[in-house]
């Protein structure tokens, strides 16, 4: 009777000790998620880099990403976007140039 | 110096960020999901907390995943609708790869819902639905690949590839292991020949049967 009563509780401990590390294991995984999240935030290169080359809606939308983001003070001091390192001069979608030449 | 992050594009590089976290928790799952189907188990868990973090990652994973859609949608230098984020194909911008991502998503989200129905809908039901994550992360990893230059080259490209061969040699594991395994319709059979229990003292064998075969003799 004692011996099923020891083997009952080892058991639950057993489940105790297995829930604690299932837990300990989402904690860690959702820990390092947010911090690889900034770190690769941080890491990543600039808008121009990282567009494709391939779509020409892509260089587009992201070449403006970056001379905007780089260049809003300076489009507000001078008043022109003088000389865009990479204008939105492809013919590609339209929604691209609103805001980039906005 | 923040490394080109202002307030004007925390969004995309957050949405690039989410992303690739997005890519590596999904194949996380996916290569857990293989383990847990084969009976697989991971140093220092037991199985029911394997299949508990398989749950848990897949929600981590879903997190982060409509997080980089918001913030995709949300970038205002991106003209990227809601409705080009869900249905797949729709988009003008990068029709293709993100076309492949809104793909994912809804193939994600059904077996994610069917998952949270589970009891509801039976298991038959359940399991169908969840062979489409096999369908899902690929769309994913080629939307990631094709729609961004971030995993085309350098560290995040090793990263990828790493993803890729995870969930391949996962899946490599898991045929494998279907192949050695006995099929159900032969496993009695071979208890049988291996035991050598005498015929008609099978478990399972209807009474009347041994009868008949007694009759006979």
């Amino acid at each position: 009777m004692s011996h099923r009563k020891q083997s009952i509780s080892s058991r639950a401990a057993a489940r105790d000790r297995g829930r604690a590390r299932l837990r300990a294991a989402t904690v860690s995984a959702t820990a390092a998620s947010l911090i690889a999240a900034g770190g690769v935030a941080f890491t990543l290169p600039g808008a121009t880099a990282s567009a494709t080359g391939t779509s020409s809606g892509s260089g587009a939308r992201s070449s403006q990403h970056a001379s905007s983001s780089s260049g809003t003070s300076n489009s507000s001091s001078s008043g022109s976007l003088s000389s865009p390192t990479s204008a939105p001069t492809s013919s590609s979608g339209s929604g691209q140039v609103t805001s980039g030449g906005s | 110096m923040m490394h080109g992050i202002t307030s004007s594009t925390a969004l995309w590089y957050a949405s690039r960020a989410t992303g690739v976290v997005s890519l590596v928790l999904l194949s996380a799952v996916m290569i857990i999901g293989i383990l847990v189907n084969r009976q697989g188990r991971l140093p220092g868990l037991p199985r029911f907390a394997v299949l508990g973090l398989h749950r848990n990652l897949s929600l981590l994973a879903v997190t982060f995943v409509a997080l980089h859609v918001i913030t995709a949608v949300a970038d205002s230098f991106v003209s990227i609708s809601l409705a080009a984020a869900v249905i797949p194909f729709v988009s003008a911008y990068e029709p293709l790869w993100l076309g492949l991502g809104a793909v994912s998503l809804d193939l994600m989200a059904a077996v994610i819902v069917t998952s949270l129905l589970r009891r509801y809908i039976g298991r038959r039901t359940w399991r169908a639905v969840h062979w489409l994550a096999y369908a899902s992360w690929p769309a994913a990893v080629a939307h990631s690949i094709g729609s961004s230059k971030d995993l085309q080259n350098g560290p995040l490209l090793g990263l990828a590839v790493a993803c890729i061969l995870g969930v391949v040699g996962a899946l490599a594991w898991r045929l494998a292991r279907a192949r050695a395994e006995v099929p159900r319709a032969r496993r009695v059979p071979d208890l049988m020949a291996s035991q050598r229990i005498p015929e008609g003292h099978a478990a399972g064998q209807a009474p009347q049967d041994r009868l008949v075969r007694a009759g006979r003799r």
